[in-house]
């Protein structure tokens, strides 16, 4: 069985920080159907500019719809992230209380799996 | 400076010379402004016209075509306009009127989500918000539409940023975009697998059309000894007189082309995106072909073939530097050539063109014939697109105009009218279908009105005969609601607009009407009726492989 690792690609924008970018980016993977998994979106270290992390599970989708991105007038920059880069982050809460973590995207789908916590979100970021 | 006159005097500093438009309670400040414009503003009778007639200016000049319409109604009729014109990558910059910002997202009255809509069927579109980014987004939309890969640019505009004071040194100020780079790191590959080719053939797209290389193409495919096929979109970029030009490919494509396309051990293709209609079965493409694609748009490279050499840049400037790596090098002059003039030569079909009812293969060699030698022609979608792809002889400066990438029935006509605006000295002819030219037969008062004479030829088969060709053949003649039971008469109807027109129901009327209709100084229907039971064959059922291709009337003997 293929490990979460290789399904995962992760593509990393840098866009312009305006009204309708999410919105033509999501339209690009809707229209090359590709399923997102996950997105972190943020204002970064430029001004007027914000970064856009998004994984899919399919490398080879992934390659093919970045120059579709790249032709957005928004996006100033994306590409592939390589693995070594890659950052998974976890919020859970059980009937304890609430936790965070961050590590692997492999580390935490395995801390998912072994806690079964009753409400998650996890997602992948990457710089 | 307010609003409405910032837009009118950056298109005039655009050098916009006319814009196609129909106005609207949002609109009325910016129509205030047009009394005073330098340019000429053309009222159509339906947005979606407006939208083709820009299109159709666009293409016949290579430069943006420029169309306004009001919000809501105004705006969603126009989506057929501007997706049409995404498709066939044409430059647009398409303005519509939007609600006040207050109000904007409220449900207001003729309030639609423009920008929504508009945002997947552009090359990319705005709404302007603040009124001090109005000059900014004028100026880069023209900028975006016409560089690089050309599209389509929506601007939509809430009222109040019409009405707003806006300072005057925006206007004159830079706004830069960001401009596509070239990838030419895999040209000496490319050119070693041309020179080393034996069957090479040159796959001609809309690419070519727009950056008007065919000159260029000519020149390589002589050097290369490599026949030239086109798609629908690049049909005419090269002459069909040429010895080494075989026609346009693909479903309804010349056998002669297809057997090429098919048989070729190297493709050089140029601005084209290898559409399913060139292609057939994707995954049965060219499997035993090595390919070289070239694009502007990085994108398009691999998208629908896989795995071959990608040159990135406008096919003006890769041609020519294909020629320049090409022209010192000792190109083979295989069995290949002598083949091509046997291929030329074997594409012939067998039909009586004198017989009643009158064919349309007839009338369109007769377009051929009396047509002058720089005249555009545009088409509407069906079956009368096709014959014209076909049958139609590209020779001289000829242009030739269609809506290849969404096929939209109504686009010929309008698009004619904008075609003539752009150049009034050259004659216009849609060739159209009775369903088509129904869809849009209103602008002939635009047509009128404005002293538009463009030339109608009506492919009058009372049918919506590609659809019915289907159902004949793929259906067991099962027709269902493709005859057009009840039909004006066009010729009246023409009229009643003010328009010129006569019926044609003998082959040799035909010549006559042309020659008529050329010289005619108002817009002039030829109504010709046609046979409804031809069909246009040869065709590649869709899906299908070449052998698969049911004849018709065609002779092709080499059979792939
Ligand atoms: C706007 C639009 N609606 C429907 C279609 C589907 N369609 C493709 S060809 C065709 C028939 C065209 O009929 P007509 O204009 O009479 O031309 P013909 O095929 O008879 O030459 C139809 C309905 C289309 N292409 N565009």
């Amino acid at each position: 069985m293929k490990s979460v690792r290789d399904m995962v690609a992760v593509i990393s924008m840098l866009v312009d920080d305006e009204p309708g970018v999410m919105q033509r980016v999501m339209g690009e993977f809707t229209r090359k159907r590709i399923n997102v998994e996950t997105i972190v979106v943020g204002k970064c270290e430029k001004p007027d500019k914000a970064r856009i992390v998004l994984s899919v599970t399919d490398p080879v989708k992934a390659q093919a719809v970045i120059e579709h991105l790249r032709m957005l007038q928004e996006v100033n920059e994306a590409e592939t992230v390589d693995e070594s880069r890659h950052e998974s982050y976890l919020l859970m809460m059980n009937d304890f209380g609430k936790a965070r973590m961050t590590g692997s995207i492999e580390e935490l789908s395995n801390v998912i799996e072994k806690s079964q916590p009753k409400k998650y979100i996890s997602t992948v970021s990457a710089l | 400076m307010k609003g409405a006159k910032v837009v009118v005097e950056l298109l005039e500093r655009q050098g916009v010379e006319v814009v196609f438009g129909i106005p609207g309670g949002v609109l009325l400040p910016l129509y205030d402004e047009l009394v005073d414009a330098k340019f000429r503003h053309i009222l159509a009778r339906h947005e979606q016209c407006v939208g083709h007639m820009a299109d159709g200016y666009a293409r016949a000049l290579r430069k943006p075509g420029v169309c306004i319409a009001t919000s809501g109604p105004g705006a969603t009729n126009l989506v057929t306009g501007v997706a049409t014109a995404f498709m066939d990558s044409s430059p647009l910059v398409a303005i519509t009127g939007q609600v006040a910002t207050g109000v904007l997202g409220a449900d207001a009255f003729q309030e639609a989500d423009s920008f929504g809509i508009m945002m997947p069927i552009t090359k990319h579109n705005f709404r302007v918000m603040d009124p001090k980014q109005l000059p900014k987004t004028m100026i880069r939309a023209f900028k975006i539409a016409t560089t690089g890969r050309f599209g389509p640019v929506h601007i939509d505009i809430p009222i109040d940023v019409l009405t707003s004071d806006i300072p005057e040194k925006e206007l004159s100020k830079d706004y830069p975009i960001p401009i596509p780079k070239r990838n030419l790191s895999q040209m000496l590959d490319a050119v070693k697998i041309l020179e080393s080719a034996e069957r090479p053939a040159i796959l001609v797209g809309g690419g070519a059309i727009w950056s008007n290389s065919g000159l260029e193409i000519i020149k390589l495919a002589e050097i290369l000894m490599a026949p030239i096929i086109t798609t629908l979109m690049g049909k005419g970029v090269v002459p069909d007189t040429h010895p080494l030009v075989l026609g346009v490919v693909g479903m309804h494509g010349r056998q002669g082309a297809n057997y090429v396309l098919h048989n070729c051990d190297t493709l050089l293709a140029v601005g084209t995106r290898f559409s399913d209609r060139v292609t057939g079965k994707v995954s049965d493409f060219a499997r035993n072909t090595k390919i070289i694609h070239v694009d502007i748009d990085a994108s398009e490279i691999g998208k629908n073939v896989k795995g071959h050499i990608g040159l990135v840049g406008d096919a003006w400037t890769v041609t020519n530097a294909l020629i320049a790596g090409l022209q010192s090098r000792k190109i083979k002059q295989s069995e290949w050539k002598k083949r091509i003039k046997e291929i030329k030569e074997a594409c012939t079909c067998d039909f009586d063109l004198s017989g009643e009812p009158i064919k349309p293969q007839k009338v369109i060699k007769e377009l051929s014939r009396y047509l002058p030698d720089d005249a555009i022609v545009t088409t509407e979608v069906g079956q009368n697109q096709m014959w014209m792809a076909h049958f139609f002889e590209m020779s001289g400066t000829r242009q030739f105009i269609t809506s290849g990438g969404l096929g939209t029935m109504g686009f010929g006509f309008p698009a004619s009218i904008g075609a003539k605006v752009a150049k009034p000295e050259k004659a216009v002819c849609d060739v159209a279908g009775d369903g088509s030219l129904q869809m849009v037969s209103q602008e002939f008062s635009t047509a009128v009105e404005n002293n538009i004479p463009v030339i109608v030829c009506l492919m009058n088969n009372g049918w919506l005969g590609m659809v019915k060709q289907w159902q004949k053949l793929f259906y067991e003649k099962r027709y269902m609601a493709t005859m057009l039971g009840r039909s004006p008469d066009f010729v009246k109807l023409a009229q009643a607009y003010g328009a010129d027109a006569i019926r044609v129901e003998k082959p040799s009327e035909i010549k006559e009407a042309i020659k008529r209709a050329v010289k005619s100084d108002v817009a002039y229907l030829i109504d010709v009726v046609i046979d409804p039971e031809e069909d246009i064959l040869p065709m590649i059922p869709p899906g299908k492989k070449l052998t698969d291709t049911i004849y018709g009337r065609c002779c092709f003997s080499i059979k792939g």
